[in-house]
């Protein structure tokens, strides 16, 4: 028997955080007798900000560790996983790694009676309403946190890590035990507030499993591309480019139709296009020319393509004119400026209730924590004044 | 592979990439210069050794080059003066060193390269292909694949002792899958220092060390009265490597209990009583050996041969051992556009080998796995399918496939 575990995760921020628990779910697997290995989607290059990646761990109770590797080992991607996890919730929005993968189902791995394991803060239907319809039925498990982000270089020791394996025992105990899970992590570390994190994190998955039926989820709106044939494409490594176009308004900037890298959002920039100064600073500096100039001056957002980098957001010059929101506050990526230019008041209304009245302000040093702060929404009409700095 | 070890050789487990697992016998062979240039995937290798020397657990110099060109440049002076050095890299930026890999082999200088198999490009394909390594072929160097990340960390400890036997003085390439080994996490045993060291001698240059105590002037300028003889040399060097690496695997053996097999240049997996069986390198044995097991179920004599060292080339083993069979299906993870038959590099080595063999298998070629394409367990079925149809005579000898091309 092969048990299959993957374990979904952003570029760059996640990357370290999904490697570790790999690697640890082999190690705790062999304090329970079984054999294990882990790697990564190679062909991820997660080097890349917020880019959906994939990291697996296989183990096996019975088979050798030559057999397991024999199955398992040299393959891109996997079948199938038994276990299913998911770092950041906005990624049951679709994944895409590159252009050439569509955008796929978060979902599309998991066996059925298998199980999704996402760390959020919604509720299960939250998420589902998101993710693709399955013909047969699975468990959702949520784990209860905010998605945990560091950099490439740094690890962020908020215990994800520990939650996460505490997490899979609970949904699979003869994969991993708590036991085995306490014991690996008091043996590493001799910290008892790790082993105190996968103990509380076992406890509350295992009243926290959904189960998803057939009927639930949304039918995958997205098409899986197909790869052409070798004698189907021009020799030399010679691809058409996207003709060059542009006329005012939504959408009119020509752009590739065949990557879209949405998906690689977890926050989405939202405009109070009243407030705006058209300053243009949003448009220059957006690394994915997302923004397109309309015939009144203002810049709408493509948020097909929009990555959620936050640059614009960074250098929006008037307070509360650019806040990046959570992605999944969002049903659709259709013109804000449409909406705005439709329901100026409406629009405005809806873009505060999207935004809420918490700000998170990263402290200047990196990995140094964050500040959350609350602020007033500013009135339809009311004057747009100069953006706090970061650190001022 | 559960067999007694002798106790206190290994010092304890650790979870390991393959390229850690290389980093690990770096330091056990306590390295005395390393040059590093990233290109994925030796990358891992290069930030592995430079996390063990921050850590304080090996002391080594540590050079970051300007290129590979450098890098290769760094390794192979610093081995001119007596050091133990360690280099490595994939791909085009192998390939963009040559010059200092080729001066290398003539001045006899035992570095130890990685080379993390990986597609030459365009279009920044980084997936395993094994053309990279294989460039190497002719140069007088020493080539050997792993397959897994504990053969990796060995095959540092087998490198240096082999190429640095006073009979050999050549330069290794340690090659590896990329992804599928140099990045997956495995549980690997790490040897104690001390077991090392009963296996391992220093490195000593003797009397071709460069120092101001023992002047010297490594390869002036040589014409044509020369370089004939010098290849000569190097050839005889070559011819005395075989029976070195079967030397230097029974030593391992005596210290490590028994690791490895002989004839040690390759393995075998259930061929006893194979009729047909496949012979790769790298990572390819995983689908490989699955298939055969499946097969084996339904009653097909099938086994699979994992080559690990290409040079030098086991002619007489090989010879020796895929004359048993009916049919031998060559898996080549490279490509050779224009050769015989349009195969890949293995298959004509392979040919070549069995050619003075008075009963010869019939020989056919697979093309697969090309930049990091999957090859699956259904791949490695039909490709035996297909050595069995060899096998039948239902197809030619030299018959070449290519599998899991989309077509």
């Amino acid at each position: 028997m092969i048990k299959r575990v993957e374990i979904n995760y952003r570029g760059i921020f996640q990357k370290n955080l999904a490697k570790k628990i790999g690697g640890d779910i082999v190690m705790i697997a062999a304090r329970m007798g079984q054999v294990g290995f882990s790697n990564g989607r190679y062909s991820d290059a997660p080097e890349r900000n917020g880019i959906p990646c994939k990291y697996f761990a296989f183990v096996s109770p019975d088979l050798s560790e030559e057999e397991l590797e024999a199955e398992c080992g040299a393959k891109l991607d996997i079948d199938e996983a038994n276990i299913s996890v998911v770092l950041d919730d906005t990624m049951v929005k679709g994944v895409e790694p590159w252009a050439w993968h569509g955008v796929r189902p978060i979902n599309e791995k998991v066996v059925p009676y298998g199980h999704m394991l996402i760390v959020s803060r919604r509720r299960p239907e939250e998420l589902v309403r998101f993710m693709a319809r399955k013909p047969y039925p699975y468990y959702l498990a949520l784990l209860e946190g905010d998605a945990s982000f560091a950099g490439l270089w740094v690890y962020r020791d908020d215990l994800t890590h520990e939650r996460v394996l505490g997490a899979i025992a609970a949904l699979d105990p003869q994969l991993l035990s708590i036991e085995a899970v306490k014991g690996y992590l008091w043996d590493k570390t001799h910290e008892e507030h790790r082993v105190e994190a996968a103990q509380k994190a076992f406890e509350s998955v295992r009243h926290n499993i959904h189960e998803v039926t057939p009927l639930q989820g949304i039918d995958w709106p997205y098409e899986i591309p197909k790869l052409p044939k070798w004698h189907e494409f021009s020799e030399g490594v010679v691809v058409k480019a996207v003709p060059r176009e542009f006329h005012l308004g939504p959408k009119g900037q020509s752009r590739n139709q065949l990557f879209k890298r949405g998906t690689t959002k977890s926050q989405r920039p939202v405009v109070r296009f009243d407030l705006c100064t058209k300053c243009t600073l949003c448009w220059l500096e957006c690394p994915d020319q997302c923004f397109d100039p309309t015939p009144d001056g203002y810049y709408d957002i493509d948020y097909e393509y929009c990555v959620g980098c936050g640059k614009c957001a960074e250098v929006c010059p008037v307070q509360e004119c650019i806040v990046m929101v959570d992605e999944l506050a969002f049903e659709d990526n259709r013109s804000p400026w449409e909406h705005w230019k439709r329901d100026p008041e409406g629009y405005v209304r809806w873009a505060e209730e999207k935004k809420g009245k918490h700000r998170v302000l990263p402290n200047v040093v990196t990995g140094t924590g964050e500040r959350v702060v609350e602020v007033e929404p500013v009135p339809v009409g009311g004057k747009p004044k100069p953006a706090a700095r970061a650190g001022a | 592979m559960a067999v007694a070890q002798p106790v206190g050789v290994y010092e304890r487990e650790d979870l390991l990439t393959g390229c850690q697992a290389v980093a690990e016998g770096i330091r056990l062979a306590n390295v005395d210069v390393i040059s590093a240039y990233p290109i994925r995937p030796y990358t891992e290798v290069m930030d592995a050794i430079s996390k063990i020397i921050a850590d304080g657990k090996l002391v080594a110099e540590y050079i970051v080059a300007d290129s590979e060109h450098s890098q290769f440049e760094i390794v192979k002076h610093a081995a001119s003066v007596g050091a133990r050095a360690f280099a490595g890299s994939s791909g085009t930026g192998w390939m963009y060193g040559f010059e200092a890999l080729v001066v290398t082999a003539t001045d006899r200088l035992p570095v130890l390269f990685l080379v993390g198999n990986r597609a030459l490009d365009d279009p920044g394909a980084f997936g395993v292909e094994h053309n990279d390594a294989l460039a190497i072929r002719d140069m007088g160097w020493l080539l050997c694949w792993v397959a897994t990340a504990q053969e990796a960390l060995e095959h540092v400890l087998l490198g240096y002792r082999i190429a640095e036997d006073k009979r050999v003085m050549m330069p290794m390439a340690l090659a590896m899958d990329g992804a599928f080994l140099t990045h997956s996490q495995h549980i690997v045993r790490i040897p104690s220092q001390e077991a090392v060291n009963r296996f391992l001698p220093p490195f000593d240059l003797a009397e071709r060390r460069l120092h101001p105590d023992n002047p010297v002037s490594i390869a002036p300028q040589v014409n044509e009265d020369w370089v004939m003889e010098i290849r000569r040399q190097n050839w005889e060097a070559a011819r005395r490597a075989r029976g070195v690496i079967v030397q230097a695997y029974e030593e391992f053996n005596q210290v490590f209990g028994e690791r490895y097999k002989p004839p040690y240049y390759f393995e075998e997996f259930m061929t006893d009583d194979a009729e047909v069986v496949l012979i790769g390198m790298g990572t390819v044995a995983m689908p490989a050996r699955t298939a055969v097991r499946r097969l084996r179920e339904q009653g097909h004599r099938v086994g699979y041969v994992n080559l690990r060292w290409f040079r030098p080339f086991p002619s007489v083993e090989l010879r020796e051992s895929l004359r048993r069979f009916k049919a031998v299906g060559v898996v080549d993870r490279d490509f050779a556009h224009g050769s015989p038959d349009d195969g890949g590099v293995l298959l004509h080595e392979i040919r070549s080998c069995l050619y003075p063999a008075r009963e010869r298998p019939a020989v056919v070629n697979f093309i697969t796995g090309l930049g990091g394409r999957d090859v699956s367990i259904q791949d490695a079925i039909r490709m035996f399918e297909i050595t069995q149809e060899a096998a039948r005579k239902e197809r030619l000898d030299g018959f070449v496939t290519w599998v899991g091309v989309r077509e």
